[in-house]
C-alpha cells in the first residue's frame, strides 16, 4: 500500500463499540488512533457524582428545571439524569439536532470519553436465529447476512471479558452465555416467576442478564449494590470503556486517544476506492486537520456514524459515502418503550430486601413462538420488570394527614409493588429515516441531523398486547390495583436506536457486508448500531460488541492478506 | 491551575471522595441545600414554615423536621427552585391559613394554639383533597406539576427535605450506602425502611 498513513487504524468514537474496536485492533498489533468528540473522562477520578449522599444532592435531587429546559431538553428525559450524571451527557443546546414537533425523535447522546458506555442500561442478551431469520421469514427488511452460529463464539469472547451475570435457561430463542453468578431475585419476584411459569406455557421469568460483575474478575471489582451505576463506578463493576476495553487497549502501547475532536467527514479517494483521510475539527480551537490510516472503524453511534457518512459527499458518492445503494440513513429502528402494567402484591409485609440491585427481572419473548402465534402482529417483545417495597417517595403522596401518625406510617416500607415493562421489536421500514438538514448547521459547520420516524401499525398492535399480557400475568400472580403503562414516548426513547447503514449480502440493498465492511469502500467498517438489519426485541449493545470484535478480526486478517 | 483544579485539589486534601459531590455542586455553581441564592421569606413566612414543617413531621423518638433542617430546605426550594406560579401558591397558602385562623379564632396562625393550627392545616388538606394530579403518559419523563395546591406542596417539600436529610435518612430511616449484597431480609431486622 502506497498511501502515507499516520496510523494503521482510526476508530471514531469511544463508547461501547469504539472501545471494543480499539481493544481488538491494538491487541492485534495495529497502531490505533481513537477519536472522541467529547471531553476526557478518567476512570474513577472523574466520576464526581459517585456515592453522593442524599443530603448533598442539590434541591433534594429535583431537576434544575430552567437549566435542563434550556440546555438539556432531550437528555434530561433520561432515567438517571441529574446533577450526579449530567456531566456525562450531551448539551443539547451546544450540540443540537433538528426536531420536528410533529414527528419527534429522542436522540440520547453522551459527550465524553467512554460515550454511552458510562450511562447505559447494562442489560445484555444474545440474539438468536429467531432474530437473524425474522426478516427473511416475514419479508420485512432484507435478510441478515449472518446467522447465530457466525456470532456465537464472539458473544462468548465478549462476555468473558466484560463480565456478565445471569442465569442459564436453555432457551433456543434467548441463548445462554458465559455467565457469572446471577444476581438474586427477591421473595416476591420468585413468587411471580413461579406463578407465570405455572400458569403460562412457554413463559419464563429470570433475573436480568447484565454487564455487571458479581465476581471480582478481569482486574475489576464486583457489584457493591450501592445502586446508581450511571454516576460511574470506580470499582469497575459494570462494563464501560473506562473500566474494561480502554485499559486493555492502552496496555498494548498501541493506542493514541484524542478527545475534543469531532469528525466532520471522511475523505474518499476515487482512485484507490478507499477512505484516504478522516477530517477532524478540534472542538475548542475549531482547527481542522486530516488524519490518515489504512482502515477506519466508525463507532460513533447509530445516528452519529451515519451522519458522518451522509456528510462525506464526493463526486463519486454525492449522497453520502458508501451509499451506492441509497439505503444509508434508512431503516431506522428503536424498541417501543413504556407499555406494560403494574400492580400491588398484597401480603408478605414482613419480607424486605437489602441492597440496591442495579438490575431487574426479565421475561423473554413468548409471542409468535411455536404454539403462541398471533394474528394481529408480527414478531414480539420481552419485559423488563421487578418487584419491590414501595418507598417513602412513592408512599408519601398516598398516606393522608400529617403529624406523628403520618411519620409513623412512613417509617415502614409500603406494600410490594410489581411491574412489567415491554420492549417491542420495531420492523425495518424504508420510510423510517434520518437525514441531514443542510440549512441547519451546528457550531462546527456540520449539517444537523433530522428525523422522519414513527412507529407503524405493527408496533401499535404489539403494544396493545404488551399491556394486556402484562396485566394478565400480574393478575394471575395475585396482584391487585393493576394499572397500565400506556406511553407516548417517541422513537429513540428506548436508546436502542439501530439501523441506517444496514448489513446485507446485496450491495444494491445494503451499506455493509457480512463483516461490517462497506460494500463500496473496503477499508471502511461500521460496527455500532447503524449496522443492524433488524431490531429484535432484546437489548442490542452486546451484539454491537460481538460484531465489532468479529469485524476487527476480519479486518486485521484482510490487511495482512493484502485484500484491503 | 484554574478554579476547577483548585477546587478539586482542595477537596482531595479535605478528604477526597466524600466531598466530591460538594465539589461538583460548586463547580456547577449549584448549592441547592445550604445557601439560598435569592432569599425572599419575611419573618412570618419563615416562622410559619418552621411551625408547619414540624407539624407534618414532628420530633418523636427520632428527630423532627426542625432538627433535620427542613424549614431551611423549604425556604430554599420556594425561593430558588420554585417557579413564580408555585411560589405564589405557596405564599397564598400561608396567607389562607392566617385567613382561616382570623375567621375562626380571631387571631393570626402564629398566634393560634396547637389545636387551632391543626384545624387550619386540616382545612388546607381538605381543600387539596379534590385536586386531581394530571396524568403523565411518558414513562421516560417525569413532569413537575406546578399547579398542585398549597398543602401538597408543603407536604412534598417537608417529606423530601426530611428523608433526604442526614437525620431523616439515618435516624428515622436506615441508610446503607454500601450494602455489598442484594438479598431477602425480614423487615423486623431493621424495623424501618431504607432511605435510599
Amino acid at each position: 500500500m502506497s498511501l502515507q498513513v499516520d496510523y494503521d487504524a482510526i476508530v471514531v468514537g469511544s463508547g461501547i463499540s469504539g472501545g471494543w474496536a480499539a481493544k481488538e485492533l491494538t491487541e492485534k498489533g495495529l497502531k490505533v488512533l481513537m477519536l472522541e468528540r467529547g471531553r476526557p473522562i478518567q476512570h474513577g477520578v472523574d466520576y464526581v457524582g459517585e456515592h453522593t449522599t442524599p443530603w448533598d444532592m442539590p434541591y433534594g435531587g429535583k431537576p434544575l428545571r430552567e437549566l435542563y429546559a434550556e440546555e438539556y431538553p432531550i437528555q434530561s428525559q433520561t432515567h438517571g439524569f441529574d446533577e450526579t450524571t449530567r456531566h456525562f451527557f450531551n448539551n443539547d443546546k451546544e450540540n443540537p439536532y433538528v426536531q420536528n414537533p410533529d414527528k419527534p425523535f429522542i436522540w440520547k447522546r453522551a459527550n465524553g470519553l467512554g460515550g454511552r458506555s458510562l450511562i447505559w442500561g447494562r442489560q445484555v442478551y444474545r440474539w438468536s436465529d429467531l432474530d437473524f431469520e425474522a426478516n427473511k421469514k416475514d419479508g420485512h427488511g432484507i435478510d441478515w447476512p449472518i446467522r447465530y452460529k457466525d456470532i456465537a463464539p464472539w458473544y462468548s469472547y465478549v462476555e468473558k471479558f466484560i463480565g456478565v451475570s445471569g442465569e442459564k435457561m436453555g432457551l433456543p430463542h434467548l441463548p445462554d452465555g458465559e455467565f457469572q453468578a446471577p444476581m438474586k431475585m427477591n421473595f416476591v419476584e420468585r413468587k411471580i416467576k413461579k406463578s407465570i411459569e405455572e400458569s403460562y406455557p412457554n413463559r419464563y421469568m429470570t433475573i436480568g442478564r447484565c454487564a455487571i460483575q458479581t465476581e471480582s474478575k478481569n482486574n475489576r471489582g464486583s457489584c457493591h449494590y450501592c445502586g446508581p451505576c450511571t454516576r460511574g463506578c470506580s470499582a469497575g463493576a459494570y462494563f464501560s470503556t473506562q473500566s474494561s476495553t480502554l485499559p486493555a487497549a492502552q496496555a498494548t502501547g498501541n493506542l493514541t486517544v484524542r478527545t475534543d475532536s469531532v469528525v466532520e467527514k471522511l475523505e474518499y479517494d476515487a482512485q484507490t476506492k478507499k477512505v484516504s483521510g478522516v477530517c477532524v475539527i478540534d472542538t475548542h480551537s475549531l482547527e481542522k486537520s486530516i488524519v490518515r490510516s489504512k482502515i477506519v472503524f466508525l463507532c460513533a453511534s447509530t445516528i452519529a456514524s451515519t451522519q458522518i457518512l451522509l456528510n462525506s459527499k464526493s463526486e463519486h458518492f454525492p449522497n453520502g459515502l458508501a451509499n451506492s445503494s441509497g439505503t444509508l440513513g434508512r431503516y431506522l429502528m428503536d424498541h417501543t418503550l413504556g407499555y406494560g402494567a403494574y400492580g400491588i402484591m398484597p401480603a408478605d409485609l414482613e419480607k424486605y430486601h437489602v441492597g440496591n440491585r442495579p438490575n431487574g427481572t426479565y421475561i423473554p419473548r413468548f409471542s409468535n413462538l411455536p404454539g403462541d402465534e398471533r394474528k394481529e402482529y408480527l414478531r414480539g417483545f420481552g419485559y423488563q420488570g421487578g418487584a419491590r417495597r414501595m418507598d417513602w417517595k412513592m408512599m408519601s403522596g398516598q398516606v393522608k394527614g400529617f403529624g406523628v401518625r403520618f411519620k409513623q406510617a412512613l417509617r415502614a416500607p409500603g406494600p410490594w409493588m410489581a411491574y412489567l415493562s415491554g420492549f417491542g421489536e420495531h420492523l425495518p421500514d424504508k420510510n423510517s429515516r434520518m437525514f441531514l438538514d443542510e440549512s441547519q448547521k451546528d457550531r462546527f459547520g456540520i449539517p444537523q441531523v433530522a428525523f422522519d420516524s414513527v412507529y407503524g401499525d405493527n408496533e401499535q398492535k404489539m403494544t396493545v398486547d404488551m399491556v394486556e399480557q402484562a396485566k394478565s400475568m400480574l393478575k394471575s400472580a395475585g396482584a391487585t390495583n393493576i394499572g397500565s403503562f400506556i406511553s407516548d414516548a417517541a422513537p429513540g426513547s428506548s436508546i436502542h436506536e439501530m439501523g441506517t447503514a444496514r448489513m446485507g449480502d446485496d450491495p444494491q440493498e445494503s451499506v455493509l457486508n457480512r463483516w461490517n465492511q462497506a460494500h463500496d469502500v473496503n477499508n471502511l467498517f461500521v460496527t455500532d448500531g447503524a449496522c443492524m438489519t433488524s431490531s429484535s426485541c432484546v437489548n442490542p449493545s452486546i451484539t454491537y460488541m460481538a460484531l465489532t470484535a468479529r469485524a476487527a478480526d476480519y479486518a486485521v486478517k484482510a490487511l495482512a492478506a493484502g485484500t484491503i | 491551575m484554574n478554579r476547577r483544579d483548585l477546587l478539586k485539589n482542595t477537596a482531595i486534601l479535605m478528604g477526597g471522595i466524600a466531598s466530591s459531590s460538594v465539589v461538583q455542586a460548586m463547580l456547577a455553581g449549584v448549592d441547592g441545600r445550604v445557601k439560598i441564592e435569592r432569599p425572599i421569606f419575611n419573618w412570618d413566612q419563615k416562622k410559619m414554615t418552621q411551625v408547619l414543617a414540624e407539624m407534618i413531621i414532628p420530633r418523636t423518638d427520632t428527630p423532627g423536621a426542625i432538627d433535620a433542617g427542613v424549614p431551611h430546605f423549604i425556604e430554599l426550594m420556594v425561593s430558588d427552585w420554585y417557579t413564580e406560579t408555585e411560589r405564589a401558591i405557596y405564599f397564598e397558602g400561608l396567607l389562607s391559613l392566617d385567613v382561616y385562623c382570623q375567621k375562626h379564632f380571631s387571631k393570626a396562625f402564629l398566634k393560634s394554639d396547637a389545636e387551632q393550627r391543626i384545624a387550619a392545616l386540616e382545612q388546607a388538606e381538605k381543600e387539596a383533597g379534590s385536586y386531581k394530579v394530571p396524568a403523565n403518559k411518558n414513562i421516560a419523563k417525569e413532569v413537575e406539576d406546578e399547579n398542585k395546591p398549597f398543602f401538597l406542596k408543603l407536604k412534598e417539600l417537608t417529606v423530601l427535605g426530611y428523608y433526604t436529610s442526614k437525620e431523616g435518612a439515618q435516624k428515622e430511616l436506615r441508610y446503607d450506602p454500601m450494602p455489598m449484597r442484594y438479598d431477602d431480609m425480614q423487615l423486623s431486622e431493621i424495623g424501618r425502611q431504607w432511605s435510599s
